[in-house]
This record gives structure tokens, sequence and C-alpha cells, in this order.
């Protein structure tokens, strides 16, 4: 007999399916427009080359650049009691809330060679110009994807148990060697989800990338920027590139729900 | 040798101990709730002394009006957890082993040492087994093998045969106390058994709350 707390209402399940229905749709309208038998050949082609290695080397500096900044960042807001945390987390999740093309607007303000806050000092005193260049897709991509890795092992660091740390302290080991030998192990699953979305936000970054670093074919054109482009002069292309991306997000959720998140997806 | 006079405190919690312990196994029993726990954390440099002076083998470790406080990883010192504390990414033999990697012996050489370990207590079959899943009597002999490697000058037992079955005990005791006598190292047993203290100590400090 079922009890009535474990019965779905059938408006639930109408609503349900309704919602898998409208995620779905699109991804089946993508599908249907892809070209099977020129899908290679339009993957291959040079403009989509291109865009496929920018985005590819853009989208891992990135990250390792978020991992750079956001593991002692996420490792603060964890564990250090400071004034300005509430301050500092709401700063980590702003670029996940604001709209990307005003993060591409911000990022100009800052590092535009004109106006831009350091832009101008970079430039005159280094020749440094991070507008319009890889550098600048970069930055653009870090500075949305960081969020997702910073709120990971933030949650990671969180959730860690410091009776090992100290267990380690006791036997001998410095604070790098805790770090290495014990932090990190403790950390890996939450540090792999971590890198994992944040490289598939920065693989999907389209709009603080095209306000901040152009669309330039070859330099600073990455996958979503070519389709965009391509969507005109080359739609089949265009679906081709959109096809690959999605391939590689649904690989990279299916990788995370298998391996580091199965508690939440069973 | 330890020398301890000054309060210990966790939390809430606070008591003045004054503690001379020299070359000697000394065991600490008393009902819960009297500071065992926190003495040991308290040597350890895991918590800091509320008041007084710590000295571990003639050196200041802690003192709080000096503001002199050694960094638990200086202070040389095995220790058993009540808990055990095993790394769970790490086999019994890489736990057991992790004292002198830390400290920048090559693994190889690390493990087989603590292999040797691990055989005299009896838990050299499980040696490549993951900490996890280790049963309880298996993980705290591996804890314990963990706190006697190297040199320690100083060895902390909280409870170290609680989770080990009665009819073994009695060698694992035999077996502490030989290497406690090895090492002439200064050591605190705390434990609820009597007959733990009995075997392996050569004295006895009774709290009360």
């Amino acid at each position: 007999m079922t009890t009535v707390g474990s019965r779905t209402p059938r408006f639930v399940q109408m609503g349900a399916a309704f919602g898998v229905v409208f995620l779905s749709l699109p991804v089946v309208g993508l599908l249907r427009r892809v070209s099977w038998l020129t899908l290679w050949d339009q993957l291959t082609q040079s403009s989509s080359r291109e865009a496929l290695r920018i985005s590819l080397y853009a989208s891992l500096s990135a990250t390792l650049l978020a991992l750079i900044l956001g593991l002692p960042l996420a490792w603060c807001l964890a564990r250090v009691q400071f004034r300005l945390r509430r301050v500092v987390r709401a700063l980590v999740l702003l670029p996940m809330v604001i709209p990307p093309v005003v993060g591409g607007v911000a990022l100009l303000g800052v590092y535009g060679k004109t106006n831009g806050l350091l832009g101008g000092v970079l430039d005159s005193l280094f020749g440094i110009q991070l507008t319009y260049s890889i550098w600048g897709v970069i930055i653009a991509e870090a500075f949305v994807a960081m969020p997702f890795l910073v709120l990971a092992l933030e949650g990671g660091l969180r959730s860690m148990n410091t009776r090992y740390e100290e267990a380690a302290a006791v036997m001998g080991a410095s604070d790098f060697s805790r770090f290495r030998r014990v932090v990190l192990p403790l950390l890996r699953p939450s540090l792999v989800a971590g890198l994992m979305l944040a490289w598939a936000r920065a693989l999907g970054e389209f709009g603080a990338t095209i306000t901040f670093a152009g669309n330039i074919e070859g330099r600073t054109q990455t996958t979503p920027l070519a389709v965009y482009t391509m969507l005109e002069s080359n739609p089949e292309g265009a679906y081709a590139l959109s096809f690959l991306l999605v391939a590689v997000c649904v690989a990279v959720l299916t990788g995370l729900r298998d391996k580091w998140i199965g508690g939440i997806s069973r | 040798m330890i020398s301890l006079h000054g309060t210990v405190v966790s939390g809430e919690f606070s008591r003045h101990f004054d503690l001379e312990i020299g070359h000697e196994i000394v065991g600490v029993v008393g009902q819960n709730g009297t500071g065992k726990t926190s003495l040991l954390r308290t040597i350890a440099g895991l918590s800091a002394l509320g008041s007084g002076v710590l000295s571990l083998n003639g050196v200041t470790a802690d003192c709080p009006a000096e503001r002199v406080f050694v960094l638990p990883e200086l202070r040389n010192i095995g220790m058993v957890f009540q808990d055990h504390a095993l790394m769970p990414f790490l086999s019994a033999v890489d736990n057991a082993a992790l004292p002198l990697v830390v400290r920048g012996m090559k693994r190889g050489k690390a493990n087989k040492l603590a292999l040797e370990l691990l055989e005299q207590f009896d838990v050299a079959d499980v040696a490549h087994q993951m900490a996890p899943t280790l049963s309880g009597g298996q993980s705290q002999r591996v804890a314990i093998a963990r706190a006697l490697i190297g040199d320690p000058s100083v060895i902390l037992l909280d409870e170290p045969l609680s989770a080990i079955d009665e009819g073994s005990r009695s060698t694992v005791r035999l077996c502490i106390r030989e290497h406690l006598n090895r090492l002439g190292v200064s050591a605190l047993v705390v434990s609820h058994d009597f007959a733990d203290i009995d075997q392996i100590c050569t004295r006895i400090e009774n709290y009360t709350r």
C-alpha cells in the first residue's frame, strides 16, 4: 500500500514531464540539424579547427588560473575568520550571477588599453595588451569560471575533518607537507568536480569573451564565438561545433555523476 | 621527559595539572570529563596551555606568559588518537610509514620498516588493504605501529586498546610495553581498562572530577 507521502499527485507528474520535454527539446532540435555525413569535415575545416584549438588552450589556461587564485581563496573562506568574509564570498559569486557581457564590460574598465584602470599602465610600462588577445580570452574565461571552482573547493574544505591534519602535524609534517599529503588527497573529489565544472563553464564562455577579447578568427575566436559567427555563413558548421560542445558537456556531467557526486545523483 | 605545571583548557573545560614524567610509562586513569584527552592534546601541541609551562626533554614547548609555543610538528611525538585517525586514502602500511615519509625518508625504506612493525602487531596480512576496509582492532594496531615508528621522544596513547578484542589484548599490551621500554621514552597511556594500565605502565596518575 502506498502512503500519502509516497504518492505523487498526477499534476506533479505532468509538470515534471513537461519539464523534461522543455529541457530535452533543444537537444533534439540541435541533433536534428546536425548533418552527420559532413560532421567530420565541418569539424576539421580550418576555422573550426582554429576555434577548437583556441578554446582548448584558453579554457585549460583559464581553469589553471582559476585554480591558482581560487584554491587559496576557498581555503580562507572555509577556514579563516575575517571581518570581510561575507563581502569576499559575495564577490566570488558575483561573476556567476551578473550577465557575462557585463563582466566583459567590467574587465574592459580594468584592463582596457585606453580607459582601463590598469590597462594603460600595463601597456606603457610592459607593452602588455590584454584586450583582443588570447590573454583577454583566458582572463574573461577565468573570471566567469572561478566561482564554480571556489564553491566546490570551499564546500570540500568545510566538510573536511581536521583530525587528519592534526594527526599529520603530530607525525612531524610541515604546513606544506600536510597540504600535499593530507589535504589534497582528501580534497580530491571536490577538486576534480570543481575543475571539471570550471573548465566546462570556461569552454562555453561567450558574453565576457566577445566583449573583452573580441571575435578575431585565429586569435580570440573561441568555439562558441565561431558558432555564433558561422550561424549565418555556414549553419552546418555551426551545428557541428554546437554538437561537439554539447557532447563534451554531457561527458563532463556523466564523469561527475559516476565518479564524484554519485551520492547526489543516485 | 615531560614536565607540565599549568592549566589545560578545552572549550569550557579547564584543569590544572602538575606532572613530572621521566623515562617511564605513566598510566592516566579517571572518569570521562577529567581532561585526559585534553592533557594529551596539550602535550602534543594540538591545544595551547591556558597558563603555566610545559617542557619536553628540558625544552620549553608551551608557555603563554613568555609567548613560547612549539608547533606540534617540531615536538617529535608519537600518538595514538582515540579514533585512530588513519588516513582513509592510504593503505595500512602507508599509514604506518607516514611519520617517516613526512620527515623525508624514501617511501620504499619507510614501508619496509613499517611492515616489520605491522608484523609485530600481527597485522602484516592486511598491510596493503586501504584503511577504511580494516576492522576496528586492525585499524588500532596500525595506529599503534604508526605512533611507535621512527624515534619519537614522547609517546602518547589515548585508549590504545579500546577496539582490540579481549582475547588478544594481553599480547598487544606486551608488545606495546616492549617497544616503549626499548625506545626508553616518556610515555603517557590513557585507558579506562585497569588491566591495560597494570600491564603496560610503571606508574599511575589518577584523576577525579
